[in-house]
């Protein structure tokens, strides 16, 4: 009768025990969850397991998965709590995404267009948030004229704008120029062509 | 001859094929942009401390300790960020538009995990394989995601 009781109890404990096995481990040790993509696109991936695989195409839905021998779950909700609670300490030295600007120059010049000279703040700010080491200076013209004088009129115009950003504390080791010429536009045209949205200097900030 | 021939370019070949399996190795592919805590790189056998702007090769392992958390990114502007405890394994990584190469090969191998695609997602998103304890991650178009790995 005794004996009786204890194996009893023994069956209790298992019961009891096997729902917090369940959620302490397996369950939230491998999981994949769909981000928001910053132009609010959502993408699709498939993981491939031993047994299986799944394909995690819906916003916000996670797949969890036991271990390599297992079924991949259907796709399911996490909180967005829970995910921003799990995934802090990466989010908080997750990096920014590069930034490229485009100033635009005036005809046969090496003037930026007043709307261009509007963006260079715009530019520091994403040097500072950034804390920017590598920024490409990339200069370009249009077809009109030579080939040659393009490609040395793109080089001033890359110098331009690198000299704009040194007089305003950007390192000099910091930035990389880079030109052109008509070799790369932004709008294919012909030869002696005017395409003002072609003299342009990139600036990218990475 | 031609049997002379074909030893003196087995011969080059066996000079150069090391050679270039060391260029390939020795590949920067991104840089650090950002750590907290313990980061460090295993890179040939030898473990050292990771800090902002160290250069990342092609075969790095990157580890986390138990406050660490690093920032990462790859030269076609992919994004990684990886928390504490994290094993991180750089496979593979070529990025060359203008020859139409791409590959991306990462092994998540335990923490936690942020991915941000980048050009290489964007464009090739077929080229995109990131190995995990479970299995393996394919993208069927450029997708970005959060993940958690236990070894």
């Amino acid at each position: 009768m005794l004996m009786e009781q204890h194996m009893n109890w023994k069956i209790v404990i298992v019961f009891l025990s096997f729902p917090l096995l369940m959620t302490g481990c397996g369950s939230k040790d491998n999981f994949i969850i769909l981000s928001p993509s910053a132009d609010g696109q959502v993408g699709a991936l498939e993981i491939e397991t031993e047994k299986g695989s799944a394909v995690l195409d819906e916003k916000g839905k996670a797949i969890f998965i036991g271990d390599r021998k297992s079924v991949p779950s259907e796709p399911t909700t996490l909180s967005q709590a829970e995910t921003q609670a799990l995934f802090q300490d990466a989010l908080r030295v997750h990096p920014l995404m590069p930034q490229s600007f485009l100033l635009y120059f005036k005809h046969n010049s090496e003037q930026l267009t007043e709307g261009s000279q509007k963006l260079i703040p715009y530019i520091l700010e994403a040097v500072q948030k950034r804390d920017s080491r590598d920024i490409s200076i990339i200069g370009h013209t249009d077809r009109l004229g030579e080939d040659g004088y393009n490609r040395i009129l793109s080089m001033e115009r890359a110098q331009v704008v690198y000299d704009i950003l040194r007089a305003q504390n950007v390192k000099g080791e910091e930035m990389t120029i880079l030109y052109h010429g008509e070799g790369n536009p932004l709008i294919p045209t012909a030869d002696d062509v005017a395409e003002p949205r072609n003299r342009r200097v990139e600036v990218m900030v990475r | 001859m031609k049997k002379t021939a074909t030893c003196c370019l087995a011969l080059i070949l066996l000079i150069l094929l090391p050679l270039s399996a060391l260029a390939e190795e020795k590949r920067v592919i991104g840089k650090v942009k950002g750590t907290r805590g313990l980061v460090s790189i295993l890179r040939e056998g030898q473990t050292k401390p990771a800090f902002p702007n160290d250069k990342i090769y092609q075969s790095d392992t990157i580890l986390t300790g138990s406050d660490g958390a690093i920032g990462i990114l790859l030269e076609d502007n992919t994004l990684i960020s990886m928390g504490p405890i994290g094993r991180l394994a750089m496979d593979k990584f070529k990025f060359a538009p203008a020859k139409n190469e791409y590959e991306l090969r990462l092994h998540m191998m335990h923490g936690t995990f942020v991915y941000q695609s980048g050009l290489l997602g964007k464009l090739a998103p077929y080229a995109v394989e990131l190995d995990t304890p479970v299995g393996r991650i394919s993208m069927l178009k450029e997708t970005d995601f959060k993940a958690k790995f236990s070894e």
